[in-house]
């Protein structure tokens, strides 16, 4: 099996810098997802594996081949669309067989794999049939197929779950997920839904204006943060991020906001808290008040958007807990000790 | 050579042989005094031929011959043509025959065309004119001060259908929800048409009017078919005068530099032409 | 109790039945245009097709209606030639697109992918479709004697491509423009060379569109008579130069010439069925978008 390396890689479009200088090294057999907002430089990035993007400098590497200079139909990569790309004019079995033909394949052994494949994804019946004769969903699965059906070297995945319904969406990603943990290969995802990015990978790349922002685990990156881009881009509902000023330990928010941040440098501040860490107590503990504007009830969660010190707070709080919460009622809060996220209000970069 | 310029190189090949060379060639020769009969005489003669064109009343009185006829043709044509795109979007039954019917005067050979309405309106032998003169009308259809016009409602009746169809495809492609929405607001069908429909078609309307323009100032089989010119100049279009003036009278030089003269007043239209359609894609 | 609720298909209806304009009284007014066009169009052609059947004494009574049909003027029109000549169109007419076709989708292809040549090539290929022939014409005149190739169809062709050419390409480039980016690219990820990639991916989808543009690119090349007449006036003419052979008004031969323009007109009036839904579809789809 074999890694994807991305080695000094520049991408301009004319004068417009879309990839700068990109170091990427992804591990063989692991799921990699480059995430991160429209224009961040993921979906060049993926498309420069292809080779379906020239390179304007550096290396792209797929193993130990320098492929930076070769065809698309050389790089033994497989690719998946987000609008599926099925050729219209053939059939779902002249689809998944396609990559095998193309390349000059025996025609009776590409049908024996196409059935094979076919059957594993569920969509045997449909092998006669035309692309505009079936569901997003079944699309979806035969353009996986056809992905599969080679066994390349790497996976390429471009956002090709943005176009089902939520529920689709969720149902396939499990299955793309179990599809690539039995077979193993390398496998590159670009989408923008952080929920989907932290669900899928096993490394999780978050990417702004064409240099990595991140790169980690999920468990990592959600848990540190190393910028408030990224703390605010990873997580949902999204976390809590507070202009203000560290005297003395103590950090204070403009509106008059206080928290407690022992031994942390003075001096501008943004501080973050995700919204499981804000906590919402019973009238016994001893805690400011906050206000509770708005409360958003999910199944076992709700999501409350509070009012406190001047500052809006969102909290997420089990069901269970809601009895003394109603909008417009006053409520004390109070702030996990271990869950604040501090960046320099400068840099955005985290501060220890 | 890289794969796209690979995939271009015999088109501009074959336009270059096709339509650059011919471009220059007719340039150069506007510049001589080419004679088909004594070819080797040939020589250069500056811009002798330009200046005898600009002088020459006749060319003058064809251009603006062209002109009332593009005019007043194309006018005609985007009104009727207005009129019966909109008829035709609403129709319900028959629809691709009654459309195949009447877009089919546009394929026919103009100098078919020609020669049909010569054949209907010759004072003579014509049926129309016969059956005018049955309710007591006599109008010479070719007479003096009479003809251009009908060279008009020729062009009237075979090129019609052209502006229907480029019509008729931007109608159906506009949104419906603009047109509900009119009709939940209360808004009469002149008013919607005057305020929504034309607005939302601009764009087509000038790419349409623009192209019937370009072609009608080529006309010259109705000329061909009928007139021949007359009566006196009355219908000498453009193309029919550098015809003549080429091969009638065989001087390609002068023929050459006012067909050159022409095509500077038609390359004007031709931008326009062009930043329309561009307009029109990024809209 | 209120019916079931109206499928979308029926608010549709409704909807067309008003039009873009609005409601239904201009329904009548609108039906009554199409009836009079109609008659407009018809006319013509149905006098034209009974004057081809009537002799030179009856051709001199112009309203007549009723007569006894003769063939006379046929066998004429036949025994000229004029089938040779419509031969000659077509041969000229399946030549030029044929070439326009192969070159241009190539050309269409480039342009429309890969933006080849920039605005100035779509500037130069609109342009050259507007052309007035009268520019150049002589050229083609001179060059022609020069290459001893005057009154052939050598030249007429030549000709010809120069505005079928753009036409066709103009119209391919649209349609090209029409086609996902995504599906070649998946060919070319799926293990196809680029042009293997616009032949087997990209051509077949096109292929309407290329039927549209060729016949459109055809019946030009079939109708033009200005080249025609001055490149090949003689033994190379064409079906239109044979036409205006038979322009006249001896009622004798009158007849005649009605024969020449029907059987100018039959062939034309059956492409157009085929041409006018396909043009209309490409048009607002593909070739020109607004």
């Amino acid at each position: 099996m074999t890694g994807v390396s991305l080695r000094d890689v520049v991408k301009n479009y004319g004068d417009v810098p879309a990839v700068r200088n990109l170091d990427l090294e992804l591990p063989s057999g692991q799921f990699t997802v480059l995430v991160g907002p429209s224009g961040c430089g993921k979906t060049t990035t993926l498309r420069m594996v292809a080779g379906l993007e020239s390179v304007t400098s550096g290396k792209v590497l797929i193993g130990e081949r320098d492929v930076t200079e070769l065809e698309p139909k050389h790089r033994d990569v497989s690719m998946v669309f987000q609008n599926y790309a099925l050729y219209p004019h053939l059939t779902v079995r002249e689809n998944i067989a396609f990559p095998i033909l193309a390349r000059g394949g025996d025609r009776a052994s590409a049908m024996a794999r196409v059935d094979e494949v076919a059957a594993s994804l569920g969509v045997g019946a449909l092998l006669e049939r035309k692309p505009r004769a079936l569901s997003g969903g079944q699309q979806q699965r035969v353009a996986i197929g056809r992905a599969i059906v080679r066994q390349p070297q790497v996976f390429l995945f471009d956002e090709p779950l943005s176009n089902l319904d939520a529920k689709l969406r969720v149902e396939m990603r499990t299955e793309i997920l179990r599809l690539q943990r039995s077979l193993g290969t390398t496998a590159v995802y670009v989408t923008h839904d952080q929920e989907e990015a932290m669900t899928l990978s096993d490394v999780m790349v978050v990417m702004q204006d064409g240099v990595i922002a991140q790169m980690g685990t999920p468990a990592s990156i959600y848990e540190r943060p190393q910028s408030a881009f990224v703390a605010a881009f990873v997580g949902s509902p999204k976390m809590n991020l507070i202009e203000g000023d560290v005297v003395d330990g103590v950090f204070r928010a403009p509106s008059g906001l206080l928290v407690g941040t022992p031994g942390v440098r003075p001096g501008g501040v943004t501080l973050g808290i995700r919204p499981e860490d804000v906590l919402l107590g019973s009238r016994a503990d001893g805690w400011e008040q906050a206000r509770v504007e708005i409360v958003e009830l999910l199944g076992p969660r709700a999501i409350v958007s509070l009012e406190a010190g001047g500052v809006g707070l969102t909290a997420v709080v089990e069901a269970s807990e809601l009895a003394s919460v109603t909008e417009g009622s006053l409520v004390p809060f109070s702030v996990r000790a271990r869950a604040l996220h501090l960046f320099d209000a400068g840099t955005g970069q985290r501060l220890a | 050579m890289s794969f796209r310029n690979r995939m271009l190189a015999p088109l501009l090949v074959l336009f270059a042989a096709a339509v650059g060379y011919p471009l220059i060639y007719s340039f150069y020769l506007s510049l001589t005094n080419y004679s088909i009969i004594h070819p080797k005489t040939t020589h250069l003669v500056g811009a002798d031929q330009y200046v005898r064109a600009i002088h020459d009343p006749d060319y003058w009185s064809a251009l603006r011959v062209t002109f009332i006829f593009v005019i007043c043709s194309v006018l005609l044509e985007l009104c009727v043509g207005m009129a019966l795109a909109l008829a035709l979007q609403r129709q319900r039954w028959a629809r691709n025959f009654t459309r195949s019917f009447l877009l089919s005067p546009m394929f026919v050979t103009p100098i078919a065309v020609g020669l049909m309405f010569r054949f209907l309106l010759n004072q003579q032998l014509g049926v129309i004119p016969t059956l005018l003169a049955k309710v007591g009308v006599t109008y010479d259809f070719f007479g003096v001060d009479r003809a251009l016009f009908s060279l008009v409602v020729i062009d009237v009746w075979q090129w019609t259908p052209f502006m229907v169809l480029l019509l008729l495809a931007g109608l159906e492609s506009l949104p419906r929800q603009p047109f509900e929405a009119a009709r939940v607001d209360g808004a009469s069908p002149f008013y919607t048409f005057r305020r929504i429909t034309v607005p939302m078609m601009s764009s087509v309307l000038t790419v349409a009017v623009l192209i019937r323009s370009l072609d009608a100032m080529k006309v010259f089989e109705y000329v061909y078919a009928i007139t021949r010119g007359g009566p006196g100049t009355q219908t000498q279009t453009a193309q029919y005068f550098i015809y003549q003036t080429g091969i009638t009278f065989f001087k390609l030089g002068l023929a050459s530099a006012m067909a050159y003269i022409l095509l500077a007043m038609v390359m004007v239209v031709i931008v326009i032409l062009f930043r329309s359609v561009e307009r029109a894609k990024n809209a | 109790m209120t019916t079931a609720v109206a499928s979308p298909s029926d608010e549709r209806d409704a909807l067309l039945d008003q039009g873009v304009t609005g409601r239904s009284t201009w329904g009548i007014v609108g039906r009554l245009l199409l009836v009079a066009a109609f008659f407009v169009v018809l006319m013509p052609f149905v006098w034209v097709i009974l004057g081809s059947f009537k002799t030179g004494a009856q051709l001199n009574d112009p309203a007549l209606l009723v007569f006894t049909p003769t063939l006379d003027n046929w066998r004429e029109v036949l025994d000229s030639g004029i089938l040779q000549a419509a031969g000659r169109s077509a041969f000229v007419g399946v030549t030029t697109v044929t070439m326009s076709v192969l070159v241009g989708s190539m050309g269409a292809y480039a342009i429309s992918r890969y933006k080849a040549g920039g605005g100035a090539t779509r500037f130069g290929i609109l342009a050259a479709q507007v052309l007035p022939p009268a520019v150049l014409v002589f050229p083609f005149l001179a060059i022609s004697f020069t290459l001893h190739v005057n009154d052939t169809l050598i030249a007429v062709i030549a000709a010809h491509l120069s505005f079928v050419l753009p036409v066709v390409t103009w119209f391919l480039i649209g349609f090209f423009d029409a086609v996902p980016r995504e599906l070649e690219e998946q060919a070319l990820v799926d293990g196809l060379g680029r042009f293997a990639a616009f032949r087997k991916v990209v051509l077949p989808l096109v292929a309407p569109g290329i039927g549209a543009s060729a016949i459109f690119g055809f019946v030009l090349s079939w109708n033009d008579l200005f080249y025609a007449l001055i490149l090949a006036p003689g033994s190379a003419a064409t079906l239109p130069v044979r036409i205006a052979g038979f322009n006249t008004f001896r009622g004798v031969e009158l007849g005649a010439m009605c024969a020449a323009i029907v059987v100018s007109i039959v062939p034309v009036l059956i492409a157009s069925f085929f041409i006018q839904r396909r043009l209309v579809r490409g048009i607002s789809g593909g070739a020109v978008k607004y």
